[in-house]
């Protein structure tokens, strides 16, 4: 399993995939997002899975990170 | 044993920026105070707006009306270490005249009460209990506030916008700081009350750059602070909010020798609890709406994010229209205008902008 932390626009957009990882029995936490990944006060949701659930990211997102120990790896980043 | 001390580093690692950044604006604010700032206002961004308003004849309250460095800097110093950082990021579009009116409602709040909320900890450290009946509206604010976010409120996405759209606010201040030094005759000055009480111009704007700096590096908010310890049991950004009012405590013990604890003859600040505690209601649950308190709106317009920049002008015709209205209190108590009334009605401007902007169906 690896872990990952998704970055996001709105709240809602988190609440939203949070809603969709749900569905296909992906367990995620949201939280604030940690200081490193981004200068906002937004939040982030913290999951584990096997593949990056692309699909699943709401419209909103920012960015889907894999976490490597303390180390963040940008998966996919939009503007 | 070295579980204990991996958790040790972890939880100094996670803090240590934000408490002393806590330390850091508390202590600002005793000194600025020292140096000339009124008494529990080394530094309010609500007060500081507003009497920037009354310098540009928005309002034509006489004792408060002063270009306040403190704004200039807080705004430079954030954009400076966010350009270093790589973090200068123009962004905007996101329900503009929402956040505008939020602005305008949060400022009037927060005259009522004669606060935002970082003067409200700076209050509080200072010994006024007034400001221990703010806190509990603020708080109040803050957990009605969340509830619409958990229901999926959402006032849009930003989106990447060009550098002089995210340059434009800045220079705007850069220019009234020109002003100010080459051009002050222009500019209402207050001779008597608040206004008229003020620190070195320069060094007011040094001290509060290097503030915003360090803010910005930090996320320090205080209504984000509440927000995460309620919803996410995260105290990090909360604990900055306590470091200012330690460091504050420590600071008046420091250059006061004592500390005068009670309601009444408290420095700028009335003892009307009711109208305390609902002005601070009002900024709490506008503080989550906007998403950040009036520190954090000046510091994000510092990075370049519009949104901020027009809550910010929410705020400066906020203050013109509270003492323009009669709606700011004064030491001697609320304003003469027709304060319930517009208390009332911000309420149901609140209610409204929340449930109108939940999105349907969670989207």
């Amino acid at each position: 399993m690896n872990r990952y932390i998704a970055t996001f626009y709105t709240h809602l957009s988190a609440i939203t995939t949070l809603r969709s990882l749900e569905k296909v029995g992906i367990e995620a936490a949201l939280g604030p997002v940690p200081r490193r990944l981004s200068s906002s006060c937004g939040v982030c949701l913290r999951f584990e899975a096997q593949e990056p659930p692309l699909n699943l990211l709401d419209e909103d997102y920012e960015g889907l990170y894999l976490c490597e120990g303390q180390e963040y790896r940008p998966i996919v980043r939009q503007e | 044993m070295q579980e204990r001390e991996t958790k040790f580093k972890r939880i100094v690692k996670d803090y240590w920026l934000i408490i002393l950044t806590g330390l850091a604006v508390g202590a600002a604010a005793v000194i600025l105070s020292a140096l000339g700032n009124p008494k529990n206002m080394g530094f309010c961004i609500a007060c500081f707006l507003r009497d920037g308003a009354g310098a540009l004849g928005f309002h034509s309250a006489a004792v408060v009306q002063y270009v306040r460095p403190e704004i200039i800097g807080l705004v430079l110093g954030s954009m400076i270490i966010a350009m270093i950082g790589r973090e200068w990021r123009p962004m905007g579009g996101s329900s503009p005249m929402t956040r505008f009116l939020l602005g305008v409602i949060v400022m009037i709040g927060a005259l009522i009460f004669l606060g935002c909320p970082l003067r409200m900890v700076i209050r509080l450290g200072g010994g006024d209990l007034n400001a221990l009946v703010g806190l509990l509206g603020f708080i109040a604010g803050i957990l009605i506030g969340i509830v619409p976010l958990k229901l999926g409120f959402s006032l849009k996405r930003a989106y990447k916008q060009s550098r002089i759209e995210g340059l434009v606010f800045p220079v705007m201040l850069i220019a009234l700081a020109l002003i100010a030094i080459f051009g002050g005759g222009y500019l209402n000055n207050s001779v008597e009350g608040p206004g008229s009480q003020r620190a070195n111009f320069f060094v007011a704007l040094l001290i509060s750059a290097g503030v915003g700096a360090l803010c910005q590096r930090s996320r320090l908010c205080m209504a984000g602070g509440m927000r995460d310890a309620v919803m996410f049991k995260d105290f990090r950004l909360i604990s900055g909010f306590i470091a200012i009012i330690v460091a504050v405590l420590a600071g008046n013990l420091i250059v006061n020798g004592s500390l005068s604890f009670g309601f009444e003859n408290q420095p700028v600040a009335h003892t009307d609890g009711i109208f305390n505690f609902l002005g601070m209601t009002l900024v709490g649950w506008g503080s989550v709406l906007l998403g950040g308190c009036p520190l954090r709106q000046l510091i994000l317009a510092g990075e370049g994010n519009s949104d901020s920049a027009i809550t910010v002008t929410g705020f400066v015709t906020g203050a013109a229209v509270a003492h323009n209205f009669g709606l700011a209190s004064s030491a001697n108590g609320i304003g003469g205008g027709p304060v319930l009334i517009v208390v009332l009605a911000s309420f149901a401007a609140l209610i409204l902008i929340s449930v109108f902007n939940i999105a349907k169906g969670g989207k």
